[in-house]
């Protein structure tokens, strides 16, 4: 192609009508469209369909559809109840679904219990602010050998029945594309997160702010946390993580110590 | 052995002789029985302590030591020939060095985490078959033939792109430290783990090579000036998503397909990932499929109800990414014995996902007076660096610690500022100062202190 080019003056090519060629050729770099010739095609409608299942916290998305807390409790029983138990309570597999959140909560978008450094687990329902988030994962991702096999009402009816166990609506509801909005607006802390903070930019700005000191820089050094003896050999023999050869040996924790 | 030795010695024909299929087979059996008996004694010298485990590593009396004086079998026999393993393995003596769970840690082992064995690993590149592993829901091996990637959302052209026009596209090679934000996390309350593999083994650092994600944007015609952000979403079951903003997706981001010079391993999203250097691991979306400009976060499962930071207050930090400047010493390092007094080479891995690092320094007084390490090259942006440093161990306790400045000129801090701020129940995002408690005994213990 070049040689081609090198050989014929561009007032040749001009006069044949083919300059928009030349420049095409040696402007290659600055091309927007077709810069990659042969290389991708655009998406079909139907594929766009098939993949593009994303639901946001506006609802963007979301498909017309809805479920009631009765039918979601039968799915749950029938798909669910084996990993999270009945009521969602279930530790066996998963952190629990429901629980840690109540009425006032629902008031003030914030969960109280979030707070108490005493309160033994975070449920799902203490965590999540946005509903379609609950409607999206479910969706996607569950039930966790089957994912993307339930049909929208079906995931609207899980929804609920969660929302249910979660005593956010009542044991009679049917959640829909129409009313998830007002859902929102009850969740337990949709007031709850925050992004205040230095860990999304690039050039955010840290929390601390710690100074090299080299030397003499304190007056005693305080072991203030070791190893529980019973953790010494919880990862196993230690000997057997390690080389056999090198500056150090792995410890032997399969004898008492 | 040395019977053995001589006696196969005489037997096998001379190499420049054409060995038949059977004699070939002599010198592997060989080589088995002396790599059982050096496995015997191995295993013996690592249950003595200190001062004994030098002397049988090295032990001299006599004429002198019987590894020189008696020819193994490797100098006397015939070796194993080409392609013998048509993709190499490690060495059999290096079976301690595997990725590990910690037990307890998690409850379903397809969501699980397998961490990476620091305290063997050297340089700043993780072997492919010891990168840590993190899964939500399984993985797969995927058949790329069949994978696609597509664009879509707010874009001039919906696009569709098969393995094949991603290999012909433009190509860079970079090298990133990949880390969960929840490494380190067990030790945000107190000291739980023994090693450095349980600390901060959620971390690896290789070679990714592939598509800058800029280039596909322009390629599909992004919206400029209403595109805020990029979801990344996963082919697997999880269907991974996460919510980048899209200067960051415009900057370094790559969708690869190659890691350390060949594709991705299936563990790691074979065959194709998203590389999104400073950022915590779970946004380097694996079996990466699709690809969608927006004008809103997604606020999906992995960044509304896990990864998402809980402070004292009860507040949630969402869309906490960025690995803040950290570093640990990965030799000595907890769970390990010294072998004696003396010399020793301090070593270990410093990196920040916001840019280059600058300086690491050690204490091995617990903090009170600290030395600059040396900086091995290269030192590349948001990439491990490896650090050394001399040390003479005197016998006495010791507490070992690294400390790692950026080029923001951003200091590693200590696990009492962060806690200060954050508290003890953030679990993601711990970047401390680590400790490691040297004993009279040679015992190297994980600790905390004040």
């Amino acid at each position: 192609m070049s040689k081609w080019v090198n050989a014929v003056t561009p007032r040749v090519l001009v006069r044949a009508g083919l300059g928009v060629f030349l420049s095409a050729s040696v402007m290659g770099s600055a091309m927007a469209a077709g810069k990659f010739e042969g290389v991708g095609r655009t998406a079909t409608p139907a594929e766009i369909k098939a993949w593009d299942i994303d639901v946001r916290p506006d609802f963007k998305g979301l498909p017309p559809g809805s479920g009631s807390v009765a039918k979601g409790q039968d799915i749950w029983e029938a798909q669910c109840a084996s990993c999270h138990g009945v009521f969602g309570e279930s530790t066996d597999v998963f952190t629990p679904i429901a629980g840690g959140t109540s009425k006032q909560d629902m008031k003030t978008g914030r969960v109280a219990n979030l707070a108490r450094e005493d309160f033994p687990q975070r449920t799902t329902l203490m965590k999540v602010a946005t509903v379609s988030t609950l409607w999206d994962y479910i969706n996607r991702a569950m039930p966790w050998t089957n994912p993307k096999t339930l049909k929208p009402d079906e995931v609207y009816a899980v929804v609920a029945y969660i929302l249910n166990l979660g005593e956010i609506v009542p044991e009679n509801f049917v959640l829909s594309d129409k009313n998830i909005a007002e859902v929102q607006k009850i969740m337990p802390n949709r007031n709850g997160m925050a992004a205040d903070h230095g860990l999304w930019d690039v050039k955010g700005k840290p929390d601390v702010k710690n100074v090299a000191c080299m030397k003499d820089c304190k007056k005693e050094v305080r072991v203030t946390s070791f190893l529980p003896g019973s953790a010494v050999d919880s990862h196993g023999n230690l000997i057997e993580q390690n080389r056999p050869i090198g500056p150090t040996r792995g410890l032997d924790t399969s004898k008492p110590r | 052995m040395t019977t053995i030795s001589t006696r196969l010695g005489r037997l096998i024909k001379a190499p420049e002789n054409f060995l038949a299929k059977e004699d070939v087979k002599e010198p592997v059996q060989m080589r088995r029985k002396f790599l059982a008996a050096s496995a015997a004694t191995a295993a013996g010298a690592g249950l003595t302590v200190a001062g004994a485990a030098r002397a049988a590593s090295n032990p001299v009396s006599g004429a002198g030591d019987p590894n020189i004086l008696e020819l193994p079998a490797h100098s006397v026999g015939l070796g194993m020939p080409v392609a013998a393993n048509g993709y190499g393995v490690p060495s059999q003596f290096e079976k301690g060095l595997q990725r590990r769970e910690s037990p307890g840690l998690t409850r379903v082992s397809a969501a699980s985490v397998a961490f990476t064995p620091l305290q063997g690993t050297f340089g700043i590149l993780t072997p492919s078959g010891l990168h840590f592993e993190r899964h939500h829901q399984g993985w797969w091996d995927i058949d790329p033939s069949k994978h696609r990637l597509m664009i879509n959302g707010m874009v001039k052209t919906p696009k569709v792109y098969t393995m094949d026009d991603l290999m012909r596209l433009p190509s860079v090679s970079r090298m990133h430290f990949i880390e969960c934000g929840a490494n380190t996390a067990m030790e945000w309350g107190n000291v739980a783990v023994p090693t450095v593999q349980y600390t901060h083994g959620m971390i690896s650092c290789s070679e990714f090579t592939g598509v800058p994600l800029s280039v596909l944007l322009e390629d599909a015609g992004y919206d400029k000036r209403n595109g805020k952000y990029i979801l990344a979403e996963g082919a697997d079951g999880s269907g991974m998503t996460r919510t980048i903003p899209i200067d960051r997706a415009l900057d370094d981001v790559i969708v690869a397909y190659g890691m350390n010079g060949e594709m991705l391993r299936p563990e790691n999203g074979y065959p194709l990932r998203l590389v999104v250097p400073g950022i915590q691991g779970v946004s380097w979306v694996k079996w990466l499929r699709r690809i969608e400009v927006g004008d809103e976060k997604w606020a999906t499962k992995d960044e509304a109800i896990h990864y998402v930071d809980l402070m004292p207050d009860g507040t949630h930090r969402q869309y906490t990414g960025i690995q803040e400047a950290k570093s640990v010493i990965t030799s000595p390092s907890g769970g390990q014995i010294l072998l004696d007094k003396g010399f020793y080479n301090i070593t270990g891995l410093a990196w920040s996902g916001r840019g280059k690092i600058k300086r690491v320094d050690v204490s091995t007084d617990g903090g009170i007076n600290w030395r600059t390490a040396r900086l091995e090259t290269p030192i590349l942006t948001k990439a491990f660096t490896r650090f050394n440093i001399d040390w003479a161990w005197n016998g006495k306790p010791a507490i070992l610690q690294s400390r790692c400045i950026d080029d923001t000129n951003y200091v590693q801090p200590t696990v009492h500022q962060l806690r200060a701020v954050r508290g003890t129940r953030s679990i993601y995002h711990n970047n401390m100062i680590q400790s490691w408690r040297i004993a009279e005994s040679g015992e190297v213990s994980n600790v905390q202190v004040g």
